[in-house]
């Protein structure tokens, strides 16, 4: 077949020669336990986050459930602390981190440019098992009886004051940080040296830049933490004081170690869904992805930005004025390639012929979040309003509008759409849809309450509040339920299509990119062919060429 | 790379790259990666040495000057010769000059090895003169409390620097042994050359750690 035959979708596949795909080639766990297929890790990193993520939203659950009450009579604030710290901890390091790059990312990377593998694929295994590791850590810390320092573990709490296993899920996440390492490394390598003939870099899907942007931050940004929280450890441990003011230690040292990868990272938890959406919405408006470049070198710029805004979070602890105005310009910076792809996507529907599948449905809903998300971000940069609403629900709220409303939605998003060539099946549509619109109902309900709690002075972290709170707390609490059937149906008719589905087609959406043209789900090595690439990215409004 | 390979000098292809130039490419890139990685973990640990030095010179004059710096400054020597060593064994493969190539990794174990050796009895001699505070014992400095914090910040930027060369010399002895076999050199030079840049890398981690411990302020 030539690539040109490849590229229509008329033309039918050479089925005589074609190998079997991924997921039969062979069916023993040890086969997939041990492979080194980055589809296959891939898959092996979706089913792990996917526990993780109920994991957390059993603590969110219950989190709720305690503040429907204003006495806080539901749990000891023993336990209440614990509950929020294993929501943090379990939602950041051990879902949103990793879950685009290292599902969609790995699965997906090397066949959008066109590579056979990742570059390392045993390095590839070896994260998967780096993170499961972690993961034990973390998970004997919670069984032992929990940890109560929040996801942030300040100190001198973490390190003086609570009896907690907090060095045992420290440890945890160190480890886990060496995964994204691993897989960011193997990102970065593999984009570098491995793109197919033809694929330049202005030809990469923005979901290939996207993932070399994380994969920069995961590079240096990781290792910093890693230092911070081993020095905690130490300290805990031995004593060492590097922290611990008691033992003329600095305890902002650590905020500044912290936020300087903790805010990266919430790039690494944003970029990803970034990318997925660019995918999304071409390929729904039947239009090229207006603007391109710009959208690329927004993400770079992201991941630079993103490096020099860390004292938003401190503030008020004390920082110079002269630090936080600094801080509070760099912050307002970084809204700006935020926009340039707000704007960029909007465009591209605009006066785009759209099909309103459920994927669609998610990147509009991510889109709208986004914003909410991103413009409170702005508030919170500016010096005296976020004196007022630090350590409040406004916080919560905001950041809860761009991790779930943002990067949540985007990876069902990505699910959805990617879902026929991961697994062969197409899901139900309808149900797609009605859970697209609940989640998005739900969502709101959820969240959009606790910007005006917060602003009315309901701090974050306390299950004890006055009784005038208590009406939107509890329909804070309602919209978590909606939530809860919103993630749960996802759950189920996706797991139902992997037996009852009908066979999807290779290219489902009539969509462009390396991924449609090979069959559903891919061979072991990706391609049947090894492709070459003629075409711009995204080339919705091609005609065709005469094979 | 620019520097050009002797005949029968490569490697073997493996499946998920087109050809040796991309697997070359990759394996270091890969390396050059995994270094800017652990450059940032170690400036954590410059960064909290400098808060030190700034908040509390005083004490952490104290705590310099109680440091063995003539044992730091010769294994300082120690390393920049091993680096010398390795860079032969480099050469040495590019060239396709199996023995040599081999007896160079040897030496530049054995200096490894010596380093490692001459740091354990420092840290030995540290423990004897009182000069560990994260230990249950008397610490000689205790009637300057911050000079604790420089004192323990060089044990935890030494271990772990102690940490990384002990892998190396393990990995360069295991490298060394198999550089032994029939036709290596045409198989898997490359791994050579990836292997010196981290060799070279924790070299230069410590000519940065030296003066930040033991110099400055001396
Ligand atoms: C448009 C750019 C953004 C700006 C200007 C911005 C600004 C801020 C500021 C100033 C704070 C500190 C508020 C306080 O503690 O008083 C904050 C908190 C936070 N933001 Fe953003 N933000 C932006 C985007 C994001 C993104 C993309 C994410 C995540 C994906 C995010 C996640 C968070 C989190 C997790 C916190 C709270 C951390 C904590 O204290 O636990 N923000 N943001
Ligand atoms: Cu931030």
């Amino acid at each position: 077949m030539t690539y040109a035959a490849q590229r229509d979708a008329h033309v039918p596949h050479a089925t005589i020669d074609a190998p079997k795909d991924y997921l039969h080639i062979t069916h023993t766990v040890k086969s997939w336990l041990l492979s080194t297929d980055h589809k296959r890790i891939g898959i092996l990193y979706l089913i792990s986050i996917t526990g993780f993520f109920f994991i957390g939203a059993v603590a969110a659950g219950l989190l709720r459930l305690s503040l429907v009450v204003p006495d806080g009579s539901i749990f000891t604030n023993d336990t209440y602390n614990k509950l929020f710290t294993i929501h943090g901890v379990v939602m950041v390091w051990f879902f949103l981190i990793p879950s685009i790059p290292a599902t969609f990312g790995n699965f997906l990377l090397p066949i959008m440019i066109g590579a056979k593998d990742l570059a390392f694929p045993r390095l590839n295994t070896t994260s998967w098992y780096v993170f499961m590791t972690g993961a034990l850590f973390a998970m004997l810390s919670v069984l032992f009886g929990g940890i109560d320092t929040g996801w942030t573990f300040y100190a001198p709490l973490s390190t003086a004051f609570s009896n907690t296993y907090v060095s045992l899920a420290l440890v945890g996440v160190i480890i886990v940080g060496f995964s994204s390492i691993l897989t960011g490394l193997n990102f970065i390598v593999t984009v570098h040296t491995m793109r197919a003939p033809g694929m330049t870099w202005f030809r990469m899907p923005i979901f290939v830049w996207t993932m070399y942007a994380v994969s920069m931050i995961f590079l240096l940004a990781t290792p910093v933490i890693t230092m911070a929280l081993i020095l905690l450890v130490m300290e805990r441990t031995f004593k060492i004081g590097v922290f611990d003011p008691a033992l003329g230690g600095d305890p902002v040292l650590f905020e500044h170690l912290f936020w300087f990868y903790s805010h990266p990272a919430v790039y690494i938890m944003v970029l990803p869904g970034m990318g997925v959406i660019s995918e999304i919405v071409p390929a729904f408006a039947r239009k090229r992805l207006f603007g391109y470049k710009f959208v690329a070198y927004a993400s770079i710029g992201l991941a630079t930005i993103t490096f020099f805004v860390w004292g938003h979070h401190m503030f008020v602890n004390g920082q110079s004025d002269y630090a936080s105005v600094t801080f509070s310009f760099l912050s307002f910076a970084v809204a700006v390639p935020s926009a340039v792809k707000v704007y960029n996507w909007t465009a591209t529907i605009h006066k785009g012929t759209l099909v309103l599948d459920t994927p669609m449905l998610y990147a509009m809903g991510y889109i709208g979040l986004f914003v909410i998300g991103g413009l409170t971000g702005l508030f919170l940069a500016t010096l005296a309003i976020d004196e007022h609403v630090h350590d409040t629900y406004f916080v919560v709220a905001h950041f809860h509008y761009i991790m779930v409303g943002g990067t949540v939605l985007a990876f069902l998003g990505g699910l959805h759409y990617w879902w026929p060539k991961f697994t062969g099946r197409m899901y139900n549509e309808a149900w797609g849809r009605v859970s697209a619109v609940l989640m998005f109902i739900g969502f709101n309900v959820t969240f959009f309450p606790q910007f005006i709690l917060g602003y009315l002075g309901m701090p974050r972290r306390y299950h004890v509040y006055p009784a005038e709170f208590q009406l939107m707390n509890i329909m804070s609490s309602a919209g978590a339920t909606i939530l809860a059937f919103a993630y749960v149906f996802p759950f189920v008719y996706l797991l139902y299509s992997l037996w009852f589905g009908k066979k999807a087609p290779d290219n489902p959406w009539d969509a462009k990119g390396l991924e449609w043209m090979t069959t559903s789900p891919p061979p072991l090595h990706n391609f049947i062919k090894p492709p070459v690439v003629d075409f711009e990215a995204y080339d919705y409004e091609a005609k065709v060429p005469e094979a | 790379m620019s520097d050009t390979l002797a005949d029968g000098v490569g490697l073997h292809v493996i499946e998920q790259f087109v050809d040796a130039e991309q697997q070359r490419h990759a394996g270091q890139l890969g390396m050059w990666a995994w270094l800017v990685t652990e450059l940032l973990l170690f400036a954590g640990l410059f960064l909290v040495a400098t808060v030190l030095r700034v908040q509390y010179p005083e004490s952490v004059h104290l705590a310099v000057s109680h440091l063995k710096f003539w044992i730091g400054a010769t294994n300082t020597g120690v390393l920049i010769v091993s680096s010398l060593t390795m860079s032969g064994a480099i050469q040495a493969s590019r060239l396709g000059l199996q023995r040599l190539t081999v007896y160079c990794m040897y030496a530049t174990a054995a200096l490894g090895t010596l380093f490692i050796l001459l740091k354990l009895y420092e840290w030995y001699d540290d423990i004897v003169e009182h000069m560990a505070p994260w230990l249950n014992q008397p610490y000689e400095l205790a009637f300057d409390k911050p000079s604790t914090l420089f004192t323990n910040l060089y044990w935890v930027t030494t271990g772990l620097h102690g940490l990384h060369l002990t892998t190396g010399v393990t990995i360069l002895m295991v490298l060394a042994l198999q550089a032994r076999a029939e036709g290596y050199l045409s198989r898997h030079q490359n791994r050579i050359e990836v292997f010196g840049l981290y060799w070279h890398f924790i070299d230069l981690i410590w000519i940065i750690v030296f003066p930040m411990l033991y110099v400055i302020g001396r």
